[in-house]
């Protein structure tokens, strides 16, 4: 009996891998509490002043720093999992129907539709979205199964195609910042910071939020986290500082 | 028959597992998934039996999933198992495997529930509620596998979810004879049975799943009740349905049949648990029937009473891709008979692509039986291979 417990021990592990570099645990510095349900992603206005968050049953909000809605898009889309907003437009990327929908940053209404094809799971499809100013690409990335990362052009069409699964079990969010593309794993609760031109990982740091959906820095540098279970807007410092 | 099926579950396993897994016009979807899963299963006997029959290979699973939604309105699932056809084809029929495992359409375009039509599980007992795949086990506990309860059925489920999803509550009818249903018609009483279940989850939704593989940093709750009742006293000369009394012969019961249960689990740091009970009541109509084990009425008061509860403790490794469970069950059958069966099975489960790859060894134990349930083996060690493919 305990020979094949023994046997069993062994053989599982010596199938496991050797071991990364473990991520350095950080603590928020506080959390609020926001009325948007299953909130699943969040960007911040280029002025500072103001949050886009999307959420799964598919509407974009402005809020204002702490959460508090400010406005509604005149929209319901299905599954939205990834916003990002550059000085003109709002992207919002919906994971259920494969398209990005590109709004107006003041009107907020819906000018412009793209359909990117991709036949992997309805629920690990397209989940983050950014600018990549390294390589002036969008970066349109999927959850899992696998992690692809599509670099897409200024018309939001697919031009390259990196796989990412060596990073995380799943990619929740994603944001340019100082330079460098940060990403959000939800499965394994961390924070990654990527060299935007290999995509290789520099640093990763472990944060204490449960079902962490979306990643956003603000202009003092502090990074915001949102949990979509809990309905809870994180404030960390500068993980680097 | 069988050769076709096994035929055209490679043609199309070998099909899928090279092309697309989604097909989507923007607002209708279609996903096609899918798992396969086979053991190798050892006994070790009592020295009263010679039966070796169950050191075997097996092939548990060959499940292809078509999934569908038409926006946020419908949805729709079509589940077989080409396994459990092919297996009950020789007539044994498994519970927990019925070959159909579902077939429904639900709506979702009301403001106040969800309505789903069609084959599909029951909302009763947590644990027979949870994926299989993302278990441990090769077995679940021997009192929510199928045998005391059904665990799937034909009817209409409303169900709804609360604040934030922290509170779930369904509520439905059935025809009230399990997987026998798919057969057609219900028994001669022609009565449904109802069920309905409610659960509390906090501080966030708590999924149907039994190991933290995230590694949760705060301590999550979940707790259940549910409840379900037939009344199916038979015509006078009239019977069930073959197999629709199941192995213990009470998951229909020919008089008034009340269950109910209720769970808790939590997960907390890769560390979660569960515990589940449940309490059935029969009451035959007839002074004869086999539940009252001959007793006589002064005896039986008119009523047998059945039973039990499952704990299970899990710990997942993640460094080492390795999941750890110990379960320990007790069941009464009939409380007109002596003695409670008790079960240990320790499992663990070391994931190549987390719940999508699986080696998995469960091992059982009998440490008590009930007389009326005697019981051939002592041990039992069962190893295999799970992939789910999507």
């Amino acid at each position: 009996m305990k020979a094949i417990y023994i046997t069993l021990v062994l053989l599982f592990s010596a199938g496991s891998f050797a071991q990364k570099k473990k991520p350095v645990k950080i603590t928020p510095e506080r959390k609020i509490h926001i009325s948007i349900p299953e909130p699943s992603d969040i960007c911040i206005h280029p002025d500072g002043k103001s949050l886009f968050i999307v959420s799964d049953n598919g509407y974009l909000y402005q809020t204002d720093l702490e959460g508090t809605i400010i406005k509604k898009a005149d929209y319901k889309g299905l599954d939205c999992e990834g916003v990002y907003v550059n000085e003109e437009n709002v992207y919002v990327v919906e994971e259920f129907s494969r398209k990005i929908r590109v709004f107006d940053i003041e009107t907020l209404t819906n000018h412009k539709t793209v359909y990117l094809e991709y036949n992997g799971g309805r629920n690990s499809a397209y989940e983050a979205i950014t600018f990549n100013k390294a390589k002036d690409k969008f970066v349109l990335l999927t959850e899992k199964n696998p992690i692809y990362l599509f670099e897409l052009d200024q018309n939001l069409q697919k031009v390259n195609e990196i796989d990412l699964s060596k990073i995380s079990r799943d990619i929740s969010a994603a944001s340019y910042h100082n330079d460098h593309l940060w990403l959000l794993g939800d499965e394994d609760m961390t924070v990654y910071k990527v060299n935007p031109k290999t995509y290789e990982t520099l640093n990763s740091w472990k944060i204490p939020v449960v079902n962490p959906e979306g990643l956003t820095f603000d202009k003092n540098g502090n990074m915001l986290i949102l949990s979509d279970d809990m309905q809870l807007l994180y404030y960390f410092k500068n993980p680097e500082n | 028959m069988k050769n076709i099926i096994y035929l055209i579950s490679l043609v199309l396993l070998g099909f899928w597992s090279h092309a697309q897994v989604t097909i989507t016009n923007g607002n209708h979807m279609i996903e096609i998934s899918g798992s396969a899963s086979a053991y190798y299963n050892h006994r070790i006997l009592k020295e009263s039996s010679n039966n070796h029959n169950k050191d075997r290979f097996k092939l548990r699973d060959a499940q292809l999933k078509i999934e569908g939604r038409i926006k946020d309105i419908w949805a729709y699932e079509l589940q077989v198992d080409f396994a459990d056809i092919a297996a009950n084809d020789t007539g044994e029929i498994d519970p927990e495997n019925p070959g159909l495992m579902d077939a429904y359409v639900e709506y979702k375009g009301l403001d106040w529930f969800d309505v789903k039509v069609g084959y599909s599980k029951v909302p009763y007992s947590r644990s027979s509620m949870t994926p299989f795949g993302f278990t441990t086990y090769w077995q679940r506990a021997e009192m929510v596998r199928g045998s005391m309860f059904n665990r799937r059925d034909v009817g209409v489920t409303l169900s709804k979810g609360f604040w934030k999803q922290r509170v779930n509550i369904a509520a439905g009818v059935y025809t009230g004879l399990g997987e026998i249903s798919l057969n057609g018609d219900n028994d001669a009483s022609g009565n449904p049975e109802f069920i309905g279940r409610a659960e509390v989850a906090y501080p966030s939704r708590f999924r149907h799943r039994e190991i933290d593989d995230r590694h949760t940093p705060v301590p999550m709750f979940s707790m259940g009740v549910n409840g379900r009742y037939a009344n199916k006293k038979l015509p006078e000369g009239r019977a069930f349905p073959e197999g629709a009394q199941g192995e213990y012969g009470m998951k229909v019961v020919d008089g008034t049949k009340y269950a109910y249960g209720f769970d808790v689990a939590f997960q907390y740091m890769g560390f979660s648990g569960q515990f589940e009970m449940h309490k059935i009541k029969g009451q035959p109509q007839k002074q004869n029937d086999p539940l009252y084990l001959g007793l006589p009425l002064q005896q039986t008061q008119g009523y047998f009473q059945s039973g039990g509860y499952v704990a299970q403790l899990n710990y997942f490794i993640k460094d080492y891709k390795t999941i750890v469970s110990a379960r320990f069950e007790e069941l009464d059958l009939n409380d007109l008979a002596t003695g409670k069966s008790q079960r240990f099975s320790p499992a663990l489960a070391y994931q190549i692509n987390g719940f999508d790859a699986m080696i998995k060894f469960q091992y059982f134990n009998i440490l008590k039986e009930e007389s009326i349930d005697p019981i051939r083996w002592k041990e039992q060690f069962r190893i295999g291979l799970q992939l789910k493919f999507k």
